[in-house]
């Protein structure tokens, strides 16, 4: 058994072109397509923008209007302490600021002060990308609103020369700012801070995703699975078409005639297969995680997770390549073999979401999809990279495990047991 | 100790192999001839339990190996047609997996590897790799591998098809070796009647999947012993005169030659004197009269009306 395993092994790795193939190319696409998408081919200065911040109010003042405005209330003086003790605390000029120079928004954000004046000649000179004004009596309309609930009357406004991709971003993260702090108010979340998460493009990464309580995962991270299990899947081909060589030079009847059982043959490759698509999956995960830091701070857990369900698929793969080595076999015509064993890679391949997202499909073809292996493999590791939920991982690697055996169990069934007839 | 009885391989409708019956004695050296397409390879296939016959059966000391064919394995060592081992692979480690599918023990295949390569003549150039051998280095290792587990029965397909003469000869020797001195029995499949009629003691000729002919090398050559072939050198040439000794009684064949002729007839005393005659008429001279010592070729010409390499 390990001199049959040995072999398999040493011919693949004999094989020069076969080995980057399977395990260079891999890296290569997902470092090519990491690029590709990551925006790094954009233009630097495309994700940065320039802002002014013309400060219009006066906080004193506003902090006496608002006082005198509560003082006028119909309300115990009890209310009014309370009212007046939760303004001193909050100051919503410097809530702009806070959140303006908060770390994410500086990665793409430069802001300092100037006077409307200043601003808008800059503006118009193209120093300048935008404006954030806060105007006159905003710490006075804010509070009001706040804490008093009366309708808002004037509030931050963006201007810009140009409308950009830039400009509209900026106004909406802004603006989401502020609604979640009427809406954290509203609720009456006391504690509030200044760096209320925004949801942004970070470091030019598009995120794919991210829904209530899940981490989101980025398109490269989906790369990285798409294409490991994609390329695992050749790895079955690789290793059972083998086989053509072996029964067109006679190898394997040389094998026969040694009087092994020829199942022995069989399980030589299903391992070979198992151990080159664990290679294959290492050595991607190695690189890929070392040039591109795909899966940034990540537990232990999280590794363990993701090698135990590419481990299982790694045993599809070996059951896959007995299959295929089986038909190889079987059939007398070598071509007939490698035809059925690529139509079924190149449908589990898209079916299963290796070449594109199946998003886009209809229904009935997304759910075929999420039943081959390695569409199931990559929505299991997906929802691992959001969730980590451990009890979700059992299903898919006993579904994997199960693939296995029940190809294997027809290979054996159909795999000659005296070679040619 | 291994025979065949009424074997037969029959692909779709077509016999490629009918009902031969040939047997190995222990420390036997036996030829099988044929032209191409005879059916020497799959009968070779089906005594090597490799595919299975239509009907009739292969039998080892008296028991048929079709349903087990292990004990038969234990003791047959193949050479196949093809250069069956791995190219990506060095001859070393070809024989090492080879014997390790062999189940030969650790250490003793380790020396038994050197055994063998030491044979064939390949020790030296056992870390390289089979793709960059040549042809007849390749067929040595492919034989290599059918000795590693000692077989007392070796069957060669054509070991030495399109090699060089170094090679070819090492190979010759090694058999020759193997059959005399280790008493391995060997049936030796071939083009080349040279090399039969240099290593066996027995002879099977086949064409169009039948045995047609079978004895010792001289039992063979008896087959022509009521013919006679002449070789007969002359002044010079005519058509005229070849057509006459055409006509001559008991003329089986003429064919004309270099120096002359070539003459296929049935023995008679007379043909000399008839011979002479006629080329006094002519104005021809003979300048030689040859009656010529008939190989397993002529035999074979005589037997299938083909010569064994077309
Ligand atoms: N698997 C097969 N299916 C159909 N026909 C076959 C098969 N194998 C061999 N044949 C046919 O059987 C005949 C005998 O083939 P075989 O290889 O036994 O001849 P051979 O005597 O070894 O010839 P050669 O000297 O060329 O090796 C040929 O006509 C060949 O085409
Ligand atoms: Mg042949």
């Amino acid at each position: 058994m390990g001199a049959f395993i040995y072999k398999d092994l040493l011919v693949f790795w004999r094989n020069r072109k076969e080995i980057l193939m399977a395990l260079l190319l891999p890296i290569l696409i997902i470092v090519i397509l990491n690029f590709a998408f990551s925006g790094l081919f954009m233009d630097e200065k495309a994700i940065h923008i320039d802002v002014a911040v013309v400060q219009e109010d006066d906080l004193k003042k506003g902090k006496e209007q608002f006082a005198a405005a509560v003082e006028a209330k119909d309300l115990s003086s009890q209310e009014k302490n309370a009212v007046l003790a939760e303004a001193a605390r909050i100051d919503p000029v410097q809530l702009i600021h806070d959140f303006l120079n908060s770390a994410d928004m500086k990665e793409w954000v430069t802001v300092k002060d100037l006077s409307e004046r200043e601003a808008a000649e800059q503006v118009k000179n193209g120093e300048l990308d935008a404006i954030i004004k806060i105007p006159e009596g905003f710490t006075d309309d804010s509070l009001s609103r706040l804490l008093l609930g009366e309708p808002s009357q004037g509030s931050v406004s963006i201007l810009a020369e140009e409308e950009s991709r830039e400009v509209s971003t900026l106004q909406e993260v802004v603006h989401n700012f502020v609604n979640t702090l009427n809406m954290q108010f509203a609720l009456g979340s006391k504690g509030f801070q200044a760096s209320s998460e925004p949801v942004l493009p970070q470091g030019g990464k598009e995120v794919v995703e991210g829904d209530d309580g899940a981490d989101a995962y980025t398109i490269s991270q989906y790369f990285t699975i798409a294409i490991c299990t994609l390329f695992a899947l050749f790895m079955a081909q690789t290793v059972a078409l083998k086989t053509i060589t072996e029964k067109r030079e006679q190898v394997f009847n040389r094998i026969l005639l040694t009087n092994r059982h020829p199942l022995f043959f069989l399980f030589g490759k299903t391992v070979s297969a198992f151990i080159l698509a664990c290679m294959q999956f290492m050595m991607t995960l190695a690189a890929v995680q070392l040039l591109l830091n795909v899966f940034p701070d990540k537990t232990i857990t999280f590794w363990v997770g993701l090698v135990l369900v590419l481990m299982a698929f790694a045993l599809t793969v070996g059951g896959l390549s007995a299959l295929f080595t089986a038909l190889t076999l079987h059939l007398s015509d070598s071509n007939a073999a490698s035809g059925i064993s690529t139509l079924i890679i190149m449908g589990f391949g898209a079916l299963g979401g290796s070449f594109f997202p199946l998003e886009g499909l209809p229904e009935p073809i997304q759910k075929v999809g999420e039943w081959t292996p390695n569409g199931l493999t990559q929505t299991a590791l997906i929802e691992w990279v959001q969730y980590s939920h451990l009890n979700d991982l059992m299903f898919p690697i006993l579904f994997l495990a199960a693939v296995f055996i029940i190809s294997f169990a027809i290979s054996v069934s159909i795999f000659p047991k005296r070679g040619r007839s | 100790m291994l025979e065949t009885v009424k074997l037969t391989k029959s692909f779709k409708d077509k016999k490629v192999v009918d009902e031969i019956n040939l047997y190995l004695h222990a420390g036997e050296s036996v030829g099988l001839l044929g032209p191409n397409g005879a059916g020497k390879s799959t009968t070779i296939s089906m005594i090597a339990s490799l595919i299975r016959p239509t009907s009739g059966d292969v039998k080892l000391d008296g028991k048929s190996t079709i349903q087990n064919p292990s004990d038969l394995r234990k003791v047959l060592g193949v050479v196949p047609q093809e250069i069956a081992l791995y190219e990506e692979l060095s001859a070393y480690e070809n024989l090492k997996f080879f014997g390790k599918a062999y189940r030969v023990e650790r250490e003793r295949l380790e020396v038994r590897i050197q055994e063998v390569l030491d044979m064939v003549g390949l020790k030296d150039r056992q870390k390289e790799l089979i793709k960059t051998f040549s042809g007849g280095m390749k067929r040595r290792i492919n034989i290599a591998a059918a000795l590693l587990h000692n077989p007392r029965i070796l069957i060669l397909d054509e070991p030495t098809v399109g090699i060089d003469p170094q090679s070819r000869n090492h190979i010759l020797e090694t058999v020759r070796e193997l059959n005399e001195t280790h008493g391995t029995t060997v049936l030796y499949t071939s083009h080349y009647m040279e090399e039969v009629e240099q290593l066996c003691n027995r002879v099977y000729i086949m064409d169009h999947g039948k045995i047609i002919a079978t004895g010792s090398k001289e039992e063979l050559m008896s087959i022509l012993s009521s013919e006679d072939t002449i070789g007969v050198q002359l002044s010079k040439r005519s058509e005229a005169f070849t057509d006459k000794i055409k006509t001559l009684p008991d003329v089986l064949q003429v064919e004309q030659t270099k120096e002359g002729l070539r003459i296929l007839a049935k023995k008679n005393h007379n043909l000399l004197s008839n011979l002479v005659h006629a080329a006094e008429k002519e104005g021809i001279q003979i300048m030689n009269y040859q009656v010529e010592i008939p190989s397993l070729e002529d035999v074979f010409l005589h037997l299938t009306g083909k010569t064994l390499r077309d």
